[in-house]
């Protein structure tokens, strides 16, 4: 159940990349004293939260026959299997084997647990492989820890690879076409020239010659969790406070679906704050949805096989230095 | 809207950020203040004037004052 060292460059660049963190779902989808079952990394985990908040996540697996512990008991610091109430810690270790007291089993780790932090309101997850179970350094995005802005999570399920959703985001000029019906993106250039900028964190992909109209840069930032910064313009109707910002990241949950997470953020303090989120909780999440349906139609429809018969303009630099990267990830990351 | 923590695949829900069906009194003011946004501008004495001159009122039919609309805001967008 732990990812393995010995899959192929192909498994993970289909499920995912190891490694490093990822947002797996919202920290409400877990109630105090909850569980919940998740697929991440083409793999069964299991989210499990004691009454005081604390939250654990093991490997959706119990040690003893292989029985998905998700449809076991929660015992408040443990979790007890349905099949034949064999006990298991937020730590992976089996705390008691009721069947069999003083069985060899009982105080030995034997179920994977994955680092987790809460971030913004979503759980993130070091996936570690078998040779790096402990978690590298995460630094998490900066707009979600500025005290001079403000954000609301948006979490939707699509079934597309998760490699398509990341390459929607680092696809800025379909702003102008999927979104020209939209209340944001209607406005600006339908062509453009864009560069690639290096960054010590990854890389801008921004238009040479239109800035603050549309969806006119994206910056793609690996920090220990892979996430995109972007920026689009609101009209006069949102209030004052200037463009939102879009913190975006992928939960790859297999080869064919993906978790996306958009905090969507405001450099907005005061009064202007508050009726920012006072017009967002009322009209504007509504009109932001609409939008992300628009990226999640066309996303579905795409065919499997979409990224094997292409054929790329410069428009598409971004989307392919995207791709080399994380195919050159999934070919270290492999056996 | 789907139970988010026993929900089914896939989750997509359109308002994450509601605690509750927004109101008439609220949808009003919101509809008004994205008019007044517009065309009056973003300065808080600008908002205060356009909304007193759309007559949409604070919930007691009073005329908004800036302290008022500021404790309005701050309790509607918590
Ligand atoms: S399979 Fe879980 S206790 Fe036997
Ligand atoms: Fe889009």
């Amino acid at each position: 159940m732990t990812l393995s060292t010995s899959a192929t460059a192909d498994h993970i660049y289909a499920n995912g990349l190891r490694n490093q963190w990822h947002a797996v779902v919202p920290s409400r989808f877990v109630a105090p004293g909850g569980m919940r079952k998740v697929t991440a990394l083409g793999e069964q985990w299991l989210l499990f939260r004691r009454s005081d908040g604390t939250l654990a996540m093991l490997a959706d697996r119990c040690p003893h026959r292989g029985a998905p512990l998700s449809l076991g008991k929660h015992l408040g610091d443990r979790v007890a299997c349905w099949y034949h109430g064999v006990e298991v810690e937020t730590d992976g270790t089996v705390s008691s084997v009721p069947g069999l007291p003083g069985c060899n089993l009982e105080g030995k780790k034997l179920v994977t647990s994955l680092p987790v932090r809460e971030v913004s309101g979503a759980i993130l997850a070091w996936f570690g492989d078998e040779e790096h179970p402990e978690p590298a350094e995460l630094t998490l995005p900066d707009p979600l820890t500025d005290p001079e802005a403000d954000a609301f999570l948006c979490y939707a399920e699509w079934d597309v690879p998760w490699r398509f959703a990341m390459e929607n985001l680092l696809d800025p000029m379909h702003g102008a076409f999927l979104h020209h019906d939209s209340h944001t993106m209607f406005d600006g250039d339908t062509t453009a020239k864009f560069r690639i900028r290096e960054t010590d964190r990854g890389y801008f992909f921004e238009k040479t010659d239109q800035r603050g109209v549309n969806f006119d840069w994206v910056e793609l930032c690996r920090t220990g969790v892979d996430w995109v910064d972007l920026s689009i313009p609101y009209p006069p109707s949102a209030g004052p406070g200037g463009p939102f910002g879009i913190v975006g990241m992928a939960c790859p949950v297999d080869a064919g679906r993906t978790g996306v997470f958009f905090w969507r953020y405001r450099r907005v303090q005061g009064w202007q704050r508050d009726a920012w989120r006072f017009l967002y909780k009322t009209l504007i999440e509504k009109r932001h949805w609409d939008v992300l349906e628009q990226d999640r139609v066309m996303l579905e429809a795409m065919p499997a096989d979409a990224d094997q018969r292409e054929n790329l303009y410069q428009h598409d630099l971004g989307v392919v230095r995207l791709r080399r990267l994380y195919r050159t990830a999934a070919e270290a990351q492999s056996a | 809207m789907t139970d988010p923590v026993n929900g089914a695949w896939p989750y997509l829900d359109v308002h994450q950020s509601r605690t509750h069906e927004p109101t008439p009194y609220e949808y009003k003011l919101a509809a008004t203040l994205e008019e007044v946004f517009t065309h009056e501008g973003h300065e808080l004495a600008d908002v205060v004037r356009g909304l007193n001159a759309r007559q949409v009122h604070a919930a007691d039919g009073a005329p908004w004052t800036e302290e008022s609309f500021r404790a309005e805001m701050n309790r509607l967008g918590a």
